[in-house]
């Protein structure tokens, strides 16, 4: 009798936690790995397993105060990197969808539509042209050209605004134009409405585009690493690359602090906003 | 006047005033194409904030410059880049390297070699001078300056009173170096030159522990004359006229470096598909570009919806578990992802070939190298990017199935349909309805997945014999990357930017593909 009640189980619930586990294990298997290898008090990949016998926190040591490897330089550039430019991305984004949700002009359907096509390209595919484009303002204006924090910010500014105006345009439409009537009646300005009524209305999504955005640009490897040439200017994508793969066996405790202290900010991030970031925004282009 | 008012002017003064310095830089330096930029957008600016016609445009605009300047140009600019040859070697213009080339100088023969004595002294402030003691007339003194500063510096001043009777008397303030002491300091000193005249500067030739030290002179002439009428330059060391052919001055069927950029036509289009040993790489890797983003769809895709499916069963425990758990691969930067994974595939330590290696035993075959084998560079790669992308597909596919309405389900049951029948029949094309446009979107994605194969296999192995840089895992982004930025054999810009525009069109048909399949444009349409 308790076999054929296990078997009916089995055949009802069982084998789904046994496919489940399984696959529960191959995703989860790497992240565990790396985690614990941080604090794992062994010499490098050879000897490194999932368990280990001790722990220490001198990979994490290792990482602050090397001039070697300027990891908190990383970090810091890093965030200041992404944050402006998301910020201004989101800004300008707004500035604009108000333009394209609440006021009537010759060829707004067309830029519109514009803006979509666009965007179906990513803009590193021109990466030849941006680059030899920044190596000719480094002569000309050279606190913006190759090789600085602000002509990148530039770059990644222009990477996703039409992508993000197109977004926020969308929200904005869905708020009713008789607030803003009303508040025209009352004599309020332009700007007035924008910012006292339509903006404050749109921050929600726009805290949601904000971390998007964040997330997108802390993640870029290819055009940080045309641009930034200078160590101590790097991203974390490019200085973990770039620096720990010439001894991956001997540097893989560090490798492993260094991937951990990367991540965990964007993966909580990611958790905490992860139903609004795949639910209306997926468009399979999101997240790199 | 309002206060808004006086902000736009300052603004459009400050905007202005950038402007107009910049553009007398970018004719200097001949960049035209970023001038037509700044002009571009100067115009724009105050049009738009000068008048008030133009309301819409003051909200659109700031957002507009960047989409303009930084994504839309480049990818005009990426399109004039590839009908030339700007490449290593050909980096400038032409009259930028006919610059170059007449700064340079040579020696002549019969101003080689004349020696004389030499003393060095150093000031308070350990600079040094040199004591040049040619003859009668030339007793030179001055600051010893090294190359980069030869242009810069003063030149050597006749002051016959430092020698008297044969006796150095070092000017007030300077200290005379001993031999002992210019050996000590031999490695600077050798950097070092006084500058005589334009041409002229003596070095520090040999040092002496007794006595003088020698010095040596030289003399440097103007190495190429360029004249314009006949458009060549003359090499005056061997008196030869080398001619302006087509971006390289030629001597004596030998091309001078550096030449300059020039417009080539389709010539870089042609190479592409009419060089075999272009072509052959080329079509490897458009190939492997579409095959590596239709199997990586298809494999995170079925992983994902599998696991949806296995995990679609009401009063099913530990869902929600199972569910956050297989979000987390989505929720880790791709290059954190991607170099633990190379950690793991590493074949000398990493942890899969210590679980495999029982597995390898029992077949008695050497481990696999993982990543430096064509095979299993391929391999590797599309695993790490199904563990990449599975997550997405199975949050997408479980929000599908569950939007599917029970009693269509229940209906084909009623009917008598298997379960496997109501899936094919019934669940999967309603799902793939929803879903197709995303796999598309999924596939143009990966079609540029840069990060993943760059940082993972770097694109390679190699493929041995191939003209330009190439690898087996190599997708069309990574080699024009790699022919641009990194493929060791200088910087082949215009060729890489080929490759680009062959990019643009690749997306642009499958956006077309996907707009026509799934009736985007006009729901986008409809939208605005």
């Amino acid at each position: 009798m308790e076999i054929s009640k296990f078997n009916n189980w089995f055949k009802e619930f069982g084998w789904r936690h046994l496919v489940a586990l399984i696959f529960v294990v191959f995703a989860i298997y790497p992240i565990l790995y790396v985690l614990t290898n941080s604090f794992a008090d062994f010499a490098n990949l050879t000897n490194s397993k999932l368990i280990p016998d001790s722990l220490t926190l001198k990979h994490y040591k290792l990482l602050s105060g090397n001039p070697l490897v300027p990891y908190s330089d990383w970090l810091f550039n890093t965030y200041k990197i992404s944050i402006i430019a998301a910020f201004f991305n989101v800004f300008l984004g707004t500035l604009a969808a108000y333009a394209f949700s609440r006021l009537q002009f010759k060829g707004r359907r067309a830029s519109l539509l514009t803006l979509v096509i666009v965007q179906m390209f990513p803009s590193f595919l021109a990466f030849v042209a941006i680059y030899l484009l920044f190596f000719q303002i480094s002569d000309v204006i050279p606190i913006m050209g190759l090789g600085t924090h602000f002509g990148l910010i530039l770059v990644y500014l222009g990477g996703s605004i039409g992508f993000n105006s197109w977004l926020i345009k969308g929200f904005m439409d869905t708020i009713s134009p008789s607030l803003d009537e009303a508040a025209k009646v009352d004599g309020a300005s332009e700007f007035q409405i924008f910012s006292k009524i339509i903006a404050p209305l749109t921050r929600p999504i726009l805290i949601v585009i904000f971390v998007i955005t964040f997330i997108g640009i802390y993640s870029d490897y290819i055009l940080a690493a045309i641009f930034l040439k200078d160590k101590n200017l790097w991203t974390v994508a490019v200085g973990i690359n770039t620096v720990f793969v010439d001894d991956f066996n001997a540097d893989w405790g560090v490798i492993a602090a260094s991937s951990v202290i990367a991540a965990t900010p964007i993966a909580m991030l990611f958790i905490f906003f992860q139903k609004q970031i795949t639910g209306g925004l997926t468009a399979g282009s999101v997240k790199g | 006047m309002k206060k808004s008012t006086v902000f736009r002017y300052l603004f459009l003064a400050i905007f202005n005033s950038f402007v107009v310095y910049s553009i007398p830089l970018t004719i200097t330096f001949e960049s035209w194409f970023l001038l037509s930029l700044i002009l571009l957008i100067a115009l724009l600016v105050n049009i738009v904030y000068f008048s008030d016609r133009f309301l819409p445009m003051k909200w659109i605009l700031p957002g507009m410059i960047f989409l303009i300047s930084f994504v839309v140009f480049p990818a005009v600019y990426n399109t004039f880049v590839s009908f030339t040859n700007w490449s290593t070697g050909h980096i400038l213009t032409k009259s930028q390297v006919v610059n170059i080339l007449e700064s340079r100088t040579f020696t002549p023969e019969d101003q080689q070699g004349i020696e004389f004595d030499l003393y060095v002294f150093q000031d308070t402030n350990l600079e040094f001078y040199y004591l040049a003691d040619i003859d009668d007339q030339n007793i030179l003194f001055g600051k010893a300056v090294t190359f980069e500063n030869i242009n810069d510096s003063n030149f050597a001043v006749h002051e016959p009173s430092l020698i008297q009777n044969g006796d150095i008397i070092p000017p007030s303030g300077f200290n005379l170096l001993t031999g002992k002491d210019q050996i000590a300091n031999s490695t600077t000193l050798q950097e070092l030159s006084l500058v005589i005249d334009k041409n002229t500067r003596a070095q520090l030739f040999k040092i002496s522990v007794f006595g003088a030290s020698t010095g040596l002179l030289s003399s440097t002439s103007q190495l190429y004359t360029f004249d314009e009428s006949s458009d060549s330059i003359t090499n005056n060391s061997t008196n030869t006229i080398c001619m302006a052919e087509v971006d390289n001055f030629v001597c004596d069927g030998e091309e001078i470096d550096p030449g300059w950029r020039v417009f080539v036509g389709f010539d870089n289009y042609q190479k592409l598909f009419s060089n075999q040993r272009i072509r052959g790489p080329l079509s490897l890797v458009t190939k492997w570009t579409f095959q590596f983003a239709f199997v990586t769809v298809l494999l995170a895709f079925s992983v994902g919806l599998f696991l949806s499916l296995v995990l679609n069963k009401e009063n099913l425990k530990f869902q929600r578990i199972y569910r956050a758990i297989f979000i987390l691969p989505y929720a880790i930067p791709a290059f954190v992802s991607v170099l633990v994974w190379k950690g793991l595939l590493n074949p000398d330590y990493g942890v899969i070939n210590t679980w495999l290696s029982p597995l390898y035993e029992m077949l008695e075959i050497e481990p696999i190298q993982w990543l430096k084998t064509k095979e299993s560079a391929r391999s590797a790669v599309l695993l790490v990017n199904t563990w990449l992308g599975f997550p997405y597909m199975f949050l997408i596919t479980t929000g599908a199935l569950q939007s599917i309405p029970k009693n269509l389900i229940e209906a084909a049951r009623v009917d008598g349909a298997s379960s496997l029948q109501t899936f094919w029949r019934i669940v999967f094309p309603l799902l793939m309805v929803s879903i197709s446009p995303l796999l598309i979107g999924s596939f143009a994605f990966n079609f540029n997945n840069f990060t993943l194969i760059f940082l993972l296999s770097g694109g390679g192995p190699p493929v041995i014999g191939s003209e330009v840089a190439v690898g087996w895992t190599d997708i069309l982004i990574s080699f024009s990357y790699k022919l641009a930025i990194s493929g060791g054999r200088g910087n082949l810009f215009g060729l890489a930017s080929t490759v680009s525009i062959i990019i643009f069109a690749l997306v642009l048909l499958i956006s077309a593909i996907s707009f026509r399949y799934t009736k985007r444009l006009e729901r986008i349409y409809g939208n605005i």
